[in-house]
């Protein structure tokens, strides 16, 4: 008797299970998303996740020229959302590889007027990615160790050695070697093979000035146990998150300007869940959305929305610097925009640089 | 009966050692209670905070289920590939034998950034897309080696006499195998298992060539390093080294009875 | 489901292969293959997004033309080799410690003790240490204290630092392999020393090390081969203030997916490592019991 009742309970237990297995399989649909590290907090993709009813899952990479080897290795449909450099968005519509957004259904009202940016994101009137997110590439530093009037001038970086030992730079080349252009005087749009023996020069004696090239938590660390003073790279990207620790942790941009970074979001052609992906699309550009990318656990930094800044909170938007974007943005150049071969020949000046 | 300063220069160095060994951890887990953003000194007070965090982050505790997953099932099929082939090569004359177990442990002689690489590649020219069964088969290559050595060297003629009395006694080969053979070597098997699982569970490079969406703790763990300066780090690593040592004196428990009762 | 049959198993049929076939085509096609394949790659050419088969030789003569490939398995064999020698130093004397001076009830728990922060991820171990080299971290906090520096030295990203994370790594392991060696030996060999008038440094290094040299030399190899293919602790500890060659393979990975040259990146470090292996190769041998 009790031996039935047993065996009953027991395929009661695996039906149920069963069902709920099936249940949840039927739940989860899924859709694929090339982006950068911001976007991997749960905070911001859980919401989008409930109201759909969909998982979300997220493939960080490094460099533009990483996501469409990813990208081209990948099979025709892998792939649903791409964030993207908006600079590079150009390359990604070339490649064939965006769907045309319905453009009555963004908020490209608004957004900050010169994160628009039409001549990177449409193309015979129609519209293929928007922005979404946006900062400077500029520099970091550390107020009770260094006088700011230094760092108006960036030049101080590689002809003075004031600050020899006491600098770190961000690993990431397409930003320092553009604001080492900016530096120099160059303009970043119009780069080419000519101009990299200068700024690679210049390079080297910003690395002999340097402690050490390090990626986000390395260069923190540095910033934070005061190893180093100053970040060459960094921004608000950096400090924003440290600065209610550490108060002292500022950035500027010097006169010569710095580098403005902004990113791209687009749904892929070969999707197969292109409505859902422009759902996606929309959530991440809604106010509530916006506000949750600025304040994103991989690092904070201004939304492309400007309807964001009533959800967001004072002090949020005084780290963010807010009401300063005007004269930022009017101070900054876009990312150098290689093409293949510029880049693969950025990309060996700096592992030498590393390697110097 | 002895002299004296040895022993003290012995004490001293061995403390020296053991300070040096230990301090890297003993400093992760004191600053994973740190209530502030940076898990350095100042210690500003004790928190749970960052502990709290861990467990709320679904993605951790994703990757440390598939970290889990990954190594019992490669594990598995490593000890399982490395038994049979240990018993097939010390049991019976096969061809070229010297080469067969120069194949089989080659994999340990090279790095396993070598060895994802190569898998990723071939993976990529094949249009297999990157997974968790990717990785497990990448950690299957590096632990079959180290599986097969362990087995193999615990083979002894003594079994094999048993064996052979086993099959005289009208035993087929597979009941040789699974009732003579195998119960005589498990603690090779499990010494093995367990090895086997402690290095596909912290296993990073392969994992992160080979993975896409669903990653092990590692990679999780790189990912998370790469996001920021942050204590929570710190309670990731505390809770990883709480698991293993835990499993480390389970298996000590294990282990020792074993050996009390032989 | 007879495979052999019974005491004819020793004839060469297809019962024996059954048992080995298993893991020879597992390593063959998720080793040897992929191997082949990426030697193939490395012989072609990554023009634009697209590879191409082009084979060339380019790939590999760029390790020699380009000053910062070269330069990094320079800086890897330098490295490794410090570590190396740096922990076989520092694990000897130590494993002798727990062999000869800890009472013979205490060996077990001392030696798991000395391997037990093996167990924290090697990820967050890297981390950990960088936090306790840093600036105002634990080591230069306590030198100030104690008044040995006036100035808190610079330990974190460096090559010191590199180095230092390796070194932690590879004490453990070595201290594990040096001291299975020397409870191995007979107390016999070195009572007949003694008998024979041999003092304590003689017997040390006519008897003790010779036949506990296996030993050192399997665990020497084992710290070269990790050691010069580990990218997160140079990555980590390192402050990318020179690169070595797993940071240049990824390089050419992660931000270009360059395979081919990556591909023959490693290829040359293999050759190395396999060089290596050869010079250790009359130490390490696979027996049975």
């Amino acid at each position: 008797m009790t031996d039935r009742i047993r065996t009953l309970k027991l395929t009661s237990a695996l039906v149920l299970g069963t069902l709920a297995m099936s249940q949840q399989a039927l739940a989860t649909e899924e859709l694929n998303a090339l982006v950068w590290c911001d976007h991997t907090d749960p905070a911001l993709i859980e919401p989008f996740e409930k109201k759909f009813d969909v998982k979300v899952n997220l493939k960080e990479y490094e460099g533009t020229g990483a996501a469409l080897a990813i990208v081209e290795q990948s099979q025709p449909g892998d792939w649903d959302v791409f964030v993207i450099d908006g600079v590079d968005v150009p390359r990604a519509i070339e490649a064939d590889l965006l769907a045309p957004l319905p453009a009555d259904e963004l908020p490209t009202d608004d957004l900050f007027p010169a994160l628009v940016m039409p001549e990177n994101h449409t193309k015979d009137g129609e519209v293929y990615a928007i922005s979404e997110k946006f900062g400077y590439n500029t520099i970091s530093f550390n107020k009770a160790k260094v006088d700011p009037a230094d760092l108006n001038d960036m030049s101080v970086l590689w002809s003075s050695d004031k600050y020899k030992g006491k600098i770190a730079i961000y690993d990431y080349y397409l930003p320092v070697m553009g604001m080492v252009a900016v530096g120099l005087g160059k303009e970043t749009s119009g780069l080419t093979s000519d101009d990299l023996p200068a700024i690679k020069e210049t390079l080297f004696k910003v690395k002999d000035n340097a402690k050490l090239v390090g990626e986000v938590v390395s260069s923190q660390t540095a910033l934070a146990t005061g190893e180093v003073d100053i970040l060459v790279g960094g921004g608000e990207w950096v400090t924003a998150g440290l600065s209610a620790d550490n108060p002292d942790l500022d950035w500027v941009l010097p006169k010569q300007g710095g580098m403005r970074w902004s990113q791209s979001i687009g749904v892929f052609k070969d999707s197969g869940k292109k409505e859902l992906a422009t759902e996606f699309v929309k959530y991440i550009l809604s106010p509530e959305g916006q506000a949750k990318l600025a304040t994103s656990s991989c690092y904070w930094a201004m939304p492309a929305n400007a309807k964001a800044g009533s959800v967001l909170s004072d002090q949020q938007k005084t780290a963010l610097r807010w009401d300063d974007q005007e004269a930022y943005i009017a101070n900054s150049q876009l990312y150098p925009a290689p093409d293949a071969e510029l880049d693969a020949e950025m990309q060996d000046a700096w592992t030498e640089m590393l390697q110097h | 009966m002895r002299k004296t300063w040895p022993m003290v220069l012995s004490i001293l160095y061995a403390s020296a050692i053991y300070c040096f060994i230990f301090l890297p951890v003993a400093v992760l887990v004191l600053f994973s209670f740190q209530d502030g953003r940076f898990p350095i000194p100042p210690l500003k007070g004790l928190s749970l905070r960052w502990y709290e965090a861990v467990w709320n982050d679904s993605r951790l505790v994703e990757a440390l289920v598939n970290s889990v997953t990954v190594a019992v099932g490669s594990s598995l099929v490593a000890v399982l590939l490395g038994f049979l082939s240990a018993y097939g090569l010390a049991r019976f004359a096969l061809p070229a034998k010297g080469l067969q177990r120069a194949l089989l442990t080659a994999p340990l002689t090279v790095s396993y950034l070598i060895i994802g690489m190569g898998l990723l590649i071939t993976f990529n020219t094949l249009g297999v897309p990157k997974s968790l069964l990717a990785a497990g088969i990448g950690h299957v290559v590096i632990n079959l080696p180290l599986c097969f050595a362990i087995i193999y060297s615990q083979m002894s003629d003594h079994q094999a006499n048993i064996e052979r009395a086993a099959r005289d006694l009208g035993a087929a080969e597979w009941q040789v195998v699974t009732l003579i053979t195998a119960p005589m070597l498990w603690p090779a098997l499990f010494a093995s298992f367990f090895l086997s699982m402690t290095f596909s569970w912290d296993e990073f490079i392969i994992s992160f060539l080979l993975t896409r969406f669903d990653v092990t703790l590692p990679v999780e763990i790189w990912s998370l390093l790469r996001s920021g300066l942050n204590p929570k780090t710190n309670a990731v690593g505390s809770v990883v080294f709480a698991i293993s040592i835990v499993l480390v004196f389970l298996l000590e428990l294990v282990v020792l009875r074993n050996r009390r009762r032989s | 489901m007879k495979m052999a049959g019974g005491a004819q198993s020793r004839r060469i049929d297809l019962g024996p292969w059954a048992f080995v076939a298993p893991a020879l085509l597992w390593t063959l096609a998720f080793f040897v293959v992929p191997f082949l394949v990426m030697v193939v790659v490395s012989l072609w050419e990554r023009v634009g997004t697209k590879l191409v088969a082009s084979w060339t030789f380019a790939n590999y003569l760029k390790f020699f033309e380009r000053g910062h490939f070269f330069e990094a398995m320079i800086n890897s064999l330098e490295v490794t080799a410090i570590v190396t020698l740096l922990s076989i130093l520092l694990a000897y004397p130590f494993a002798w410690i727990i062999a000869e001076k800890v009472p013979q009830r205490w060996q077990r728990i001392a030696l798991v003790l000395a391997i037990l922060p093996f167990w924290t991820s090697y990820v967050v171990r890297s981390y950990s240490w960088l936090l306790v080299l840093a600036n105002n971290g634990v080591v230069n906090q306590a030198l100030l204290g104690i008044g040995l520096v006036d100035e808190p030295l610079d330990l974190a990203n460096s090559r010191t630092a590199t180095v230092i994370g390796f070194v932690h790594f590879f004490v453990m392991l070595l201290t594990l392999t040096i001291y299975a060696n020397l409870v191995q030996l007979s107390p016999n060999y070195r009572k007949a020393a003694a008998d024979l008038g041999a003092g304590p440094f003689r017997i040390f290094w006519h008897v003790i090390l010779p036949l506990t040299l296996p030993g050192i030399m399997v665990g020497a190899f084992l710290t070269f081969v990790l050691c010069i293919g580990d990218y997160i602790t140079p990555q980590v500890l390192g402050g990318n203030n020179e690169l070595l060659m797993p940071q240049v393979i990824m390089l050419q990975i992660g931000r270009r997916a360059d395979f081919p040259t990556a591909s023959a990146l490693a290829i040359l470090l293999m050759i190395v490592v396999t060089v290596a292996y050869l010079g250790f190769a009359r130490w390490i041998r696979l027996e049975r019991a």
